[in-house]
């Protein structure tokens, strides 16, 4: 048996580890772009200097060789054709498959304002290769334009804060942070970016960039006509499931690749998992994909049932916050708020269900909050303040020591 | 694996195995006697909690078959052991987003309170010496290490 895997984040990795442990003698291959396995999360420590490509490997020392993995790095797949069953890549190589695993994940979308897609000092941060361009670009550039207020914008703007950069984010919106933070919330981030240095532009978009002879755009005019200097840009505005490759290939698309319970495609031995699929872009959804494709591909009949996704945790200069559900308020919602100097915590019921939390400042022993916002769980009986609410409330222990919820 | 077993009716709530916890951690030399219940860094893994109705139910890491911590670390730093079994934490890979703190559907986890930059996180006690210091500080024998 011939397993062939494209892309090596966490959903690929995750599925050749599965794989492997289902079938010992199996072939498998990871083909990607990237030439170094790393973690999207940690490339503002690159940007920074803080870790070199080493440190943002976040498998298992000697991977590949430990679970006879074979991988062609830094080739991209340009075709794949489910009819021969095989892939072509962009040297020419041909490479058939028994199953198939699409994790090539998503690339940063470029919005087409002005010249941006052109010009040569314009990155999106998605890839290793991204942050390195960033870096050398940085070598000689003093004022970074970045946009978009999102975690991969202040992550930009994090790690070229280390490099004495002077920063200017452009939000469409009229705070940072807007799909995961209230405007409070948000309001405390902004402060620590701007003690640091950074400024912001608030609910301005970019209306033109023209790239000068050069081949580089060094001013972005606004909506309300403000010019803003930059020599690098970095566009924050998300990223689109990468999808080119697929394109003839009869598997079907809707935002990304279009998958059922087993993360299999539309297409007979052709499974995919991670940012391709559009289902969501967070970690831990990606490694439970990878996993269940992996063992689906081996025979298995595991169902991707845990895609609770709207679910994210913040660290910017020693302040921490979990946002997990809802964050704008509707009409109906019963609002409770505590806050004093270290921290600030929001939580929306409606019904006697928690819809949305938001803890900043202190995080500890929160996991419960996305276990009772995606499982729906009434509170409305228990008689605690909300924020003293934890696993004691729903406390079972099995036979074998494992917790249970009641 | 080895698990710390927990029988929850027992426990009268003297958190003698939080104090073993802190102490069996603490980066300083010293007995149980001068440690520093005060300093935020003396931190315990274990806690007990309390329901609504008052009842103590202790709350320990359970090193669990399918660790939801370790899926969402995107570090590489926590892993389970495939010898002991048990979710070990490698601080220097860890890359301080605690996105394992907030997929642990029992709330375990916690952010170091000094730095922010640690997870506070059960080792099974295997740099001190025989089984976990909770285990062998419990007067009421509530919790106890049970091969499962």
């Amino acid at each position: 048996m011939k397993y062939v895997i494209i892309g090596a984040g966490v959903a690929g990795i995750e599925a050749a580890k599965t794989i492997r442990k289902r079938d010992g003698a199996g072939e498998i291959l990871i083909v990607s772009a990237d030439t170094h396995v790393h973690s999207r999360c940690m490339l503002h420590k690159f940007i920074a200097g803080e870790r070199d490509e080493q440190g943002l490997d976040f498998s298992e020392k000697d991977f590949f060789s430990k679970y006879n993995v074979e991988w062609k790095k830094g080739v991209r797949v340009e075709k794949v054709c489910p009819h021969t069953k095989e892939i072509q890549l962009d040297n020419g190589e041909e490479i058939s498959y028994d199953k198939l695993l699409l994790a090539q994940g998503a690339d940063s979308f470029i919005p087409p304002v002005g010249e941006l897609r052109k010009a040569s000092n314009v990155y999106g941060l998605r890839n290793l290769s991204d942050a390195q361009a960033i870096v050398k670009e940085a070598e000689t550039a003093e004022n970074v334009l970045v946009i978009g207020s999102g975690l991969v914008g202040l992550d930009a703007a994090y790690g070229l804060l280390e490099r004495g950069k002077k920063i200017t984010i452009v939000e469409m919106v009229d705070q940072i942070l807007p799909v995961q933070l209230d405007a409070h919330g948000a309001e405390a981030y902004q402060k620590l970016f701007e003690n640091a240095g950074v400024r912001f532009v608030l609910g301005r978009k970019a209306s033109e960039a023209v790239c000068e002879p050069d081949g580089k755009i060094h001013k972005v005019t606004l909506d309300n006509g403000e010019e803003l200097a930059c020599d690098l840009l970095i566009v924050a505005a998300g990223v689109r499931p990468a999808l080119a490759c697929l394109e003839g290939s009869g598997i079907d698309c809707d935002r990304g690749v279009t998958v059922d319970a087993s993360m299999k495609t539309s297409q007979e031995d052709v499974y995919a998992a991670g940012d391709i699929t559009g289902l969501s872009g967070i970690w831990p959804n990606a490694t439970d994909q990878g996993h269940v494709a992996g063992e689906n591909m081996c025979g298995a009949a595991e169902s991707y049932t845990d895609t609770y996704a709207i679910k994210n945790t913040i660290n910017f200069f020693g302040l921490v916050t979990l946002c997990v559900g809802r964050i704008k308020t509707e009409e109906g919602d019963q609002i409770q708020i505590k806050e004093d100097k270290t921290q600030y915590k929001r939580v929306i019921l409606k019904d006697g269900k928690v819809e949305g939390i938001l803890l900043q400042g202190d995080i500890s022993n929160s996991g419960t909050w996305q276990y009772l916002i995606k499982n729906k769980i009434d509170i409305s009986g228990i008689n605690k303040d909300i924020f003293d609410i934890n696993f004691a409330d729903f406390y079972q222990v099995k036979e074998d020591g494992g917790y249970q919820w009641r | 694996m080895k698990r710390i077993m927990i029988d929850h009716e027992k426990c009268d709530g003297c958190k003698n195995c939080s104090i073993a916890c802190m102490q069996a951690h603490r980066e300083t030399e010293g007995t149980v006697y001068d440690l520093d219940l005060t300093d935020p860094r003396n931190e315990s893994r274990n806690y007990i909690l309390k329901d609504a109705d008052g009842h103590y139910r202790p709350l320990f890491c359970r090193h669990c078959d399918e660790p939801k911590c370790v899926e969402a670390c995107m570090s590489g730093a926590l892993s389970k052991d495939p010898k002991s079994g048990h979710v070990f934490y490698d601080e220097t890979r860890c890359g301080s987003c605690f996105m394992c703190v907030m997929n642990c559907p029992y709330g375990v986890l916690k952010p170091d309170t000094v730095s922010k930059t640690k997870v506070i996180k059960c080792d099974f006690c295997v740099n001190a010496g025989e089984g976990p210091s909770c285990v062998a500080s419990c007067p009421k024998q509530a919790i106890y290490v049970e091969e499962v």
